[in-house]
Parts: structure tokens; sequence; C-alpha cells
């Protein structure tokens, strides 16, 4: 129903209040696909595994993608595999973050 | 799934208290120092003990349990056993800091019922953290450090409690023998320890390091556990060779220590220089000399190094670490509590913009001033240099003050 890109976007709109960039930019998002039903699976991690704000975060994901129109369900799994690392992120937020 | 969940969150209510009151004593204990000269400093006067209890109980102690509160599930990943129970923390260590800060500035009878509502207040933390951890199902080298870090503070306090009972005249024990152990298993065992295990979780969550071996703060951990139980059994066995055993395992503890956070800093994909960073690089760095000051008094034994080291240690190693971390702290409390309803339905202010930066730089460098002034005024036994430093650091600290409210009452 949705494409990638098109979920990602949604998801964009979900800043990390601590760095000030949004989770696709930084990498955070490992996939998003969403069936002919409108069932929405995202695959994630975090920054670090101690993050006091997982579970908000997590929440956000799932509330931006249910703002799309015909979205029947959304799962966010969060995945410590592979680790992030700042090589996941755009060049802007490494050049920002002087990385 | 790893999971913190925002019901275990405890109320920022419940917090901030912790922080105020920690900012209180910071700016009486920077305050106190224009009370003491050159010539009546050494390491057991009685107005030394008071400053000393009235910095590391108020203050030190103080914001540590605060941030524990909030820190506990994040470095667990469980809930707190008994929440609630912070709230009666903060009054009894405050009232007990008080009682006994004043029972050794010429109050002795004081001291036993300080003791005794500073030990309560300290039992309720450890049996509450206890509690929480029986919930832990895997353990992993943060968890031992804080279990560990809370087992000593446990034996900490009442050996300090059978001090204070001494001091009072209550009962007859060998202070001094007692002294080596309640300092050690208190600022090795549970301060020292604390803030090694949660700085491998604190300083990559705010740096975005990346791919650093944890092993050197496993040695680093097990060194400084090994030292403080050597340490207090020196004070019962007096054995020259198990003493400075002791010393040799916590200073080579500490430079490891010192080594684990570089190679994180090294680490770090974000590089900016904030208040954060520049309190941290300020903390260590004292942490390096103070040790450095430890291990040449224990060749010359010049007492002036050693309370210079103390002095480095406690201003500006433990002070330094936590108002840099109180930067971080306080204003994602108040942003959890007051700005993350609102996240998708009006604009919300980043965790960055609800400091004040003139002002947390304002007290850096008042506050490192003072800190180095007062060190040098210390080892040249220059009682102007004291008040001179005092000066600069009673400015940082009525900075810190204001800081604490700011981010407080951010709207």
């Amino acid at each position: 129903m949705y494409s990638k890109e098109e979920l990602l976007l949604a998801i964009s709109t979900v800043i990390d209040p601590e760095v000030g960039f949004n989770l696709v930019e930084m990498g955070l998002i490992y996939d998003a696909s969403c069936d002919d039903e409108g069932n929405v699976k995202v695959t994630m991690t975090l920054s670090t595994k101690a993050c006091p704000m997982h579970q908000m975060i997590v929440q956000w994901v799932r509330e931006s993608v249910e703002k799309m129109a015909n979205i029947k369900s959304v799962d966010v799994e969060v995945v410590w595999e592979p680790a992030w690392n700042i090589t996941m992120a755009d060049e802007n937020v490494k050049k920002a973050l002087g990385a | 799934m790893f999971s913190i969940s925002q019901d275990f969150a405890p109320p920022f209510k419940l917090i901030s208290p912790f922080f105020i009151l920690g900012g209180v004593f910071y700016l009486l204990a920077s305050i106190y120092i224009f009370f003491f000269t050159a010539d009546n400093l050494f390491v057991q006067d009685t107005k030394v003990l008071s400053f000393v209890h009235l910095y590391l109980l108020g203050f030190v102690m103080m914001v540590i349990f605060g941030a524990m509160a909030q820190l506990v599930p994040v470095v667990l990943e469980v809930g707190h056993s008994a929440v609630e129970l912070f709230y009666a923390i903060w009054p009894l260590l405050g009232i007990g800091t008080l009682l006994m800060a004043v029972g050794f500035l010429g109050y002795p009878a004081l001291l036993p019922y300080g003791g005794t509502v500073v030990l309560i207040s300290m039992m309720i933390f450890v049996m509450e953290i206890f509690s929480t951890i029986k919930k832990v199902k895997k353990f992993s080298l943060v968890i031992s450090s804080v279990l560990i870090s809370n087992t000593f503070l446990f034996f900490g306090i009442i050996f300090g409690l059978t001090m204070a009972l001494g001091y009072a005249g209550v009962i007859e024990v060998d202070i001094i023998s007692l002294l080596r152990s309640h300092v050690y298993l208190v600022i090795g065992g549970y301060i020292i320890v604390t803030l090694m295990g949660l700085s491998v979780v604190l300083l990559p969550m705010f740096g975005l390091s990346h791919g650093f071996s944890m092993r050197p703060l496993e040695i680093s951990i097990t060194l400084m556990s090994i030292s403080v139980v050597l340490v207090v059994i020196s004070s019962f066995v007096q054995y020259f060779f198990i003493e400075y055993t002791a010393y040799a395992l916590a200073v080579i503890s500490m430079f490891i220590y010192f080594y684990m956070t570089y190679t994180i800093f090294k680490t770090r994909a974000r590089k900016e220089i904030d208040i954060y960073v520049m309190s941290l690089f300020f903390g260590y760095i004292s942490m390096v000399v103070a040790v450095t000051f430890g291990v040449l008094y224990l060749f010359i034994s010049y007492e002036p190094l050693l309370l210079a080291s103390g002095w480095l240690m406690f201003f500006g190693f433990f002070g330094f670490v936590i108002t840099g971390h109180m930067y971080k702290i306080i204003p994602f409390l108040v942003w959890f509590e007051r700005f993350s309803p609102l996240v998708g339905k009006q604009k919300v202010p980043m965790l960055a913009d609800m400091l004040p930066k003139k002002s947390s730089h304002a007290q850096f460098v008042f506050g490192a001033i003072g800190v180095s002034i007062i060190a040098l005024a210390i080892l040249m036994q220059n009682d102007t240099m004291i008040k001179a430093g005092a000066s600069f650091l009673v400015v940082g600290a009525f900075a810190l003050f204001r800081n604490v409210f700011f981010m407080i009452n951010y709207k």
C-alpha cells in the first residue's frame, strides 16, 4: 500500500530531542514495509541500549505512521543487531556532529 | 525486547528536591571555605570533617541518590521496587547532614543523632536498590557495579555511625582505624564505583560513542573493590603491606578508569564541546592530579598534599562530573515531564534549549578557577589565596543554584 520511502517520510517527523535530528537521517530506521491491508512493520534501533526515551521514541514512530490514511496496524520492532554507529547516519548529521 | 517503560520513570516532584537541595548544600559548602585558615587545615580537624560531611552528604550523595532514582530503571532495565521511598530519603539526608555538620563544629552530642538520621536515610536507599536489583534477571557489569557499590555503602555507613558514637563519647572505639575504612568504603567503594559503573552508560549515551571495550572498566572496578576490602582489613590487622597494596591497587584502578573514559571520549561521534564535556574534562583532569598528589603524599608525607588531593578529588572530580551531569539529567527530566506529552501536537524545545548557556559557562569558569586557586592555596598554605578561591567558588555556586532553578522552571 505504502512504499518504504513513503513510510520513512512519515517517520522522519520524529525528532530525537537530545541530538535534534530525525530518526531517519540518524540511520536508526533499518526497514519499513506495508502490506496490502495496511499492516505496517518498522524495524529500528536506538543509538544506545540504555536510552531513557526508548518507549517514547517507539511510540512516536508508531504514531507518525498511524497518521497515514488507511493504516490498520503498526508493529515497531527494536533490534540491536546490527548495532547502530555514526556511519549509518546521513552526511549532514555526521557533519553537524563533527564525526 | 529491551524496554524502559515510562511507568518506571519516577515523577519529577520526587527527584527535583534532590537536585535543589544538592545545589543548596554545594553553595553552603562553598561559603564555608571562607572560614578556613591555612594553619587549621589538617585532615582530622573538626572544621574539615564538618565541611567534608556537608559537601559529600549534602551535595555529592544528595545528587547521586536523586540521579539514581531516575537512572536505576534505565541501568537495571526494571522498575523501582518502591520508588515512593525516595520521598523519605531527601528530608532525612538533609536533616542528618546538617546535624552532623553542626555536630563536628562543636556540638558532638548531635553526631549520633545526625549519624542515625543519615544512616536511616541511606539504609532506605540501599534497601530499595537491593530489592530492585532482586528483580533483575540478567546481570551485566553495570548492574554488578551498582550491587558492589551499594554493598560498600551499607558497611561504610555502619562504620560511620560507629565513629559518630565514638566522637560523642557514647562508646569507646579506635576512631583512627575506623576512619580509614569509613572513608574508603564510602568514597572508593560507593562514590567512585558508582561513578565508574554509571559513566559507561552515560558517557557513551551522551557522546554517541561506540566500539570501545568494557574490559578496562571490569579491571578498574575489580581493583577498586579489592583495594577497599584490603583497606578495611588493614584497619583491623595492622600490617603495612596490606595497606600499601590497597593504595597501589586504588591508584592503578583510577588510572585504568581514566584510560577507559579516554577511549569512550576518543570514539564519540558528537564532537561538540558543550558545558557537559567541559565539566567532564575538568573533572577527569582534577582526578588525575588528585591521584598523583595522593601518590606523592605516600612518599613524602607532606600533609597539604593529602589535603589538596582530597580537595581536587571532591570539588574537582566529584563536583564537576556531577554538575556536568546535572546539566543533562535535569533538562531531560523536565522535558520528559512537561514536554513529552506535547510531542506531535505542538513545537517542543530540544534538550539543549533548556540550558542557561551563559550562566552555565559562568558557573564552570568561576568554579574551575576557584577549585584551582584553592588547590594551590592548600599546597602553599596561603590564607589569602583560600579566600580568593572561595570568592570564585561562591560565585560559581550561586550560578549553579540559579541554573538548577532555571532548568526546573523552564516552560
